[in-house]
């Protein structure tokens, strides 16, 4: 009963089929970095159940304008496609022979491979850490998601700090919370942006803020970065006015460019606003001690980066010094930090800070269907070609 | 008569040895009067790396004229010679015509649009020197990928003429060594502000100002001082310096084009009189058409080893490298199916994928130094050098599958070489090199997500060249499957094997290309014409592979059925 289930899924042709559709899929995928941020395409291709490919990405704009799009089955569909297969093909042609050894190691870790992506997908975690010579830092950013931060400073302990998250500053509606002293309207919202000087803003940007340290500085839409350019990181900024009740308080402009919270004063009151990227509180915590970044004698090429950090994680009885350098990461609580890119002036370290519980899932995949291909191809191939030399 | 066709192969390996062991062990000296010979072996500072002012001198003429040597009507002048005039005697040296400039709109902002030259003097572009830099300072404002035709060949000739003067000023390369381990090279320039009295810039000025003066005694003498202190003082490795200076004369990659080219003339012979049924004079030829690929494997290998050496890492670390790898790599398979298949093709696919990729390489190369230095995260790590070495055995052996699939195609369908036995011969060796290359390709990737998982901690991140590899892995796949279902025979098998070159070719250069032109690929970037050209090509050779069997000039017995290889 099952075997007769299975036998459709078993088909070679399948397996071809499914090869060819990753094929256009990849393919399509890359041609779509050229536009897309590089994320939106993991998530929007090779993640998903299906995705509507825009033909235009085939052939550049100024060339030929090809409107419409096409729906493709998505990277999550095919990798299940492909794992039944694979499960049926096993389950109903494939009988354990010596002869088969081979095949079947290598489909055995192709199926760990596959495994090993999907966990990635689901559970894996990216953040920077961002920390200035002498600076501890206890919290991790995700550079891919941003906040708006209301922080209440009148506690002499902890601070009160109401998040806002993406996906609410992205609608454009009118934003409250029972803690939060204000609602916050926002005007323009830029998920990529450069900051312009008051010299150096069109007269059309200027004057949108009229409130804060930022109100002089004039922010500009820019286009999601695409991982084609060299510039992976979108610098989102938003522009947004407060209301106190039915009075307006002002607009301010608010950026990840801008370091610092700015001043909203509400009935006599101070309270701290900023734009920031997402972050994620750790029990543990990095102070850079040094940071030193080598260049190649005349060029501006980067001969080494490195970070000397003091990590201490008080619940695990940890307090040690580390030096993170390149290829050298730090593994910590399940995490691992790696020395990825640094402050203007070389005043501070960024660190990539990864959790993937399925890291070492790749390892052991790639090392199986290494060893099968060698035994299949070694079995089969070495016959015939001692045979053809006779 | 017999004695001659066995003895040929013979005689082409001596001659082979002998003409490349003596441009590698005697190399030219250059003919003057003045020490240029020892001059040139000078360690320098440029771009990072310790090297001999040989190598600037001619990375510089090569980057600015397209060339190594100027051609005069008086003779060629060597890189060495015109650097060392451009220092000494700058009067003179402007009048040199080195720029290389083609585009027409360049030449007519200059205003030498009349001219028939593709070289112009420094002095002759001096007048539109501020317009140039206008120019080029517009463009730089404009995104690289949105640049026209025009703002490129003006940002290039910007940078052609800033490099002229640095050289002429001495800011470029750092001339003068560090005098203990902890300092840095400086530049001649810095040196004779800061302290004048400093024994190496005093000794270089001697130098220089007795090679303008004429004054051949004092310049060598100068230079021996110089020399001594040198290699007193720094601890860079004196054999390296005069090793480089051999490498670069040699060059070894060019001599192995050559040799090439021969040995593809001796295949096309042998081929040729097979099917006038001289079986004599046909294997005379095809042996000495070994021959030659063994003398030209030789000297790649030479060339690629001592690029290992003179840089102290794997071997592959720029498209560049690459291109010589997959061309040596090729070159060995060759060999292999030569000796299995003793019908040539081995070594024409050898000598004709050999000489492809060194020219590639030579047009990849001609903009600067090839061995560069690479950005931290590229250094030093076991994983990236396994990567890269096995994902480009991957890509050669992918690319040698294709080019015998054309083989057979062009074989199969306009000669009659193509009996049954060898048609299957051929499909057996097709499918053996695709196996090897899935293998390859497949063990190599995982290798580069390893590399990423330790460098960034991202096994796989979907970028461009990860899905380039990956596209050429799932490609072999997707051949071998379908064969081994029995959905394509060998004409399919072929066929698709051929398709292989473009997913090849675009995982290798397309990739790199996303960045740069996808918006001006309006035919503008050269790289992007030629390999539209080449993707055209596959296709057309595939709509030959799929004529029908009936019309193909070689007769199989039987369209060779063969059951499904599980």
């Amino acid at each position: 009963m099952i075997r007769k289930l299975l036998k459709p899924w078993a088909s070679l042709r399948l397996t071809v089929v499914l090869f060819a559709l990753s094929i256009i899929l990849i393919f399509a995928g890359t041609l779509a970095q050229v536009h897309e941020g590089i994320w939106t395409v993991v998530d929007k291709y090779f993640r998903s159940v299906v995705v509507s490919i825009d033909l235009q990405i085939f052939a550049p704009q100024d060339v030929v304008k090809i409107p419409g799009s096409i729906w493709f089955p998505g990277g999550l569909t095919l990798g299940v496609l492909m794992f039944i297969n694979l499960i049926a093909a096993h389950a109903v042609r494939f009988k354990l022979r010596k002869k088969r050894i081979g095949i079947i190691l290598t489909h055995l870790g192709v199926i760990l491979l596959l495994v090993g992506e999907f966990v990635t997908g689901i559970a894996a975690k990216e953040g920077n850490m961002t920390i200035r010579e002498g600076e501890t830092v206890n919290f991790v950013e995700d550079i891919r998601s941003t906040e708006i931060a209301v922080i209440d400073q009148s506690d002499p302990v902890d601070d009160l700090v109401v998040i806002v998250p993406e996906h609410f500053i992205e609608t454009g509606e009118t934003i409250s919370h029972g803690l939060m002293p204000f609602t916050i309207k926002v005007t323009e919202w830029m998920p990529n942006s450069q900051m312009l000087g008051p010299m150096q803003a069109p007269e059309s940007r200027k004057g949108i803020a009229d409130t804060g340290i930022a109100k002089d500085l004039a922010a500009m839409p820019l286009e999601r970065a695409n991982g084609v350019d060299g510039s992976t990181v979108d610098a989102p900024s938003a522009y947004v006015t407060l209301f106190h009740g039915e009075q307006r308080i002002g607009s301010y402009l608010l950026s990840v460019y801008i370091d610092q919270a700015q001043m909203v004063v509400v009935d006599g009151r101070a309270y701290w606003i900023e734009l920031r990227f997402a972050r994620t509180y750790k029990p543990y915590s990095l102070h850079l001690m040094d940071f030193k970044h080598d260049l190649f004698t005349g060029t501006q090429m980067a001969r080494n980066f490195s970070s000397d950090v003091r990590l201490v994680d008080e619940g695990r009885n940890v307090d040690r010094e580390v030096h993170i350098y390149m290829n050298h990461p730090l593994r910590h609580a399940g995490e691992t930090f790696y020395q990825a890119s640094f402050l203007r002036d070389d005043s501070g370290t960024v660190l990539q800070v990864v959790q993937n519980p399925g890291w070492m899932i790749p390892y052991i995949s790639c090392t199986v269907v290494t060893l099968g291909m060698l035994l299949h191809f070694g079995i089969r191939l070495v016959p015939t070609l001692g045979r053809r030399s006779k | 008569m017999k004695k001659l066709q066995q003895l040929l192969p013979w005689i082409v390996l001596v001659l082979g040895i002998v003409y490349a062991g003596q441009k590698i062990a005697r190399p030219d000296k250059i003919d003057s009067k003045f020490d240029l010979n020892s001059f040139r072996q000078i360690p320098v500072s440029a771009s990072g790396r310790t090297k001999p002012l040989d190598t600037v001198a001619r990375n510089s003429l090569m980057n600015i004229s397209g060339r190594q040597s100027i051609r005069t009507d008086d003779g060629k002048v060597s890189a060495i010679e015109w650097y060392i005039e451009l220092i000494t005697n700058p009067e003179e040296s402007v009048q040199r015509e080195v720029f290389r400039i083609d585009h027409p709109d360049v030449l007519a902002l200059i205003g030498l649009d009349k001219e028939k030259r593709t070289r112009f003097s420094f002095s002759e572009l001096l007048d539109s020197g501020n317009e140039i830099n206008r120019q080029a300072m517009l463009a730089s404002q404009v995104k690289a990928k949105a640049r026209d035709p025009f703002q490129n060949a003006v940002l290039v000739l910007n940078q052609r003429m800033m490099l002229y003067s640095e050289l002429s000023q001495l800011v470029n390369p750092y001339l003068v060594p560090p005098l203990t381990t902890g300092e840095d090279w400086r530049s001649f320039v810095t040196v004779l502000n800061e302290s004048p009295n400093d024994p190496d810039a005093r000794a270089l000025l001697g130098m220089l100002q007795a090679y303008r003066a004429g004054d051949v005694e004092e310049f060598n003498s100068q230079l021996a001082a110089f020399k001594a202190l040198v290699d007193s003082q720094i601890t860079y490795d004196a054999r390296k310096s005069r090793y480089e200076v051999i490498f670069n004369q040699a060059q070894p990659f060019i001599m192995a084009s050559a040799l090439l080219v021969v040995a593809f003339l001796f295949g096309c012979f042998g081929l040729l009189l097979a099917q006038l049924t001289k079986p004599e004079w046909s294997k005379s030829m095809f042996g000495s058409m070994t021959a030659s690929i063994v003398v030209a494997l030789v000297v790649m290998t030479i060339g690629i080893a001592s690029r290992v050496y003179l840089q102290g890492r794997p071997p592959i670390t720029n498209l560049y490298s690459s291109a010589v790898f997959i061309g040596w790599f090729s070159v060995i398979i060759g060999l292999i199916i030569d000796r299995q298949m003793k019908i040539g093709l081995g070594g024409i696919m050898a000598s004709v994928i050999g000489f492809g990729t060194l020219i590639v390489a030579h047009n990849l190369g001609s903009s600067g130094d090839t061995m560069e230095m690479m950005q931290a995260v590229l250094d030093s790590n076991f994983w990236l050098a396994t990567h890269v070495v096995v994902v480009t055995i991957g890509y050669s052996a992918t690319f040698f599958g294709g080019f015998l699939a054309i083989a057979y195609v062009l074989l199969g369908v306009f000669t009659k070489v193509l009996d049954r036995e060898r048609g299957k011969s051929m499909i057996k060796m097709i499918y053996g090199v695709i196996c090897f290359a899935t293998v390859t390709s497949f063990v190599g990737t995982v290798l580069g997500g390893i590399w990423a998982d330790q460098s960034w901690g991202r096994f796989w991140g979907w970028d461009a060249k990860e899905n380039g590899a990956a596209l050429i892995v799932l490609w072999n796949l997707l051949i071998l499957h379908a064969r081994w279902g029995g959905m394509i025979r060998d004409r399919g098998l072929v066929n698709l094997s051929i398709f292989g070159n473009i997913i090849t070719a675009w995982s290798w250069f397309g990739t790199n290309m996303l960045g740069v032109g996808l918006h001006s690929y309006g035919f503008t970037n050269s790289a992007v014409f030629w390999i539209s050209i080449f993707v055209l090509s596959q296709l057309v050779l595939m709509s030959i592979g799929m004529l029908p069997v009936k019309i193909w000039r070689s007769k199989f017995a039987k369209p060779a059925v063969q059951p499904a290889t599980k």
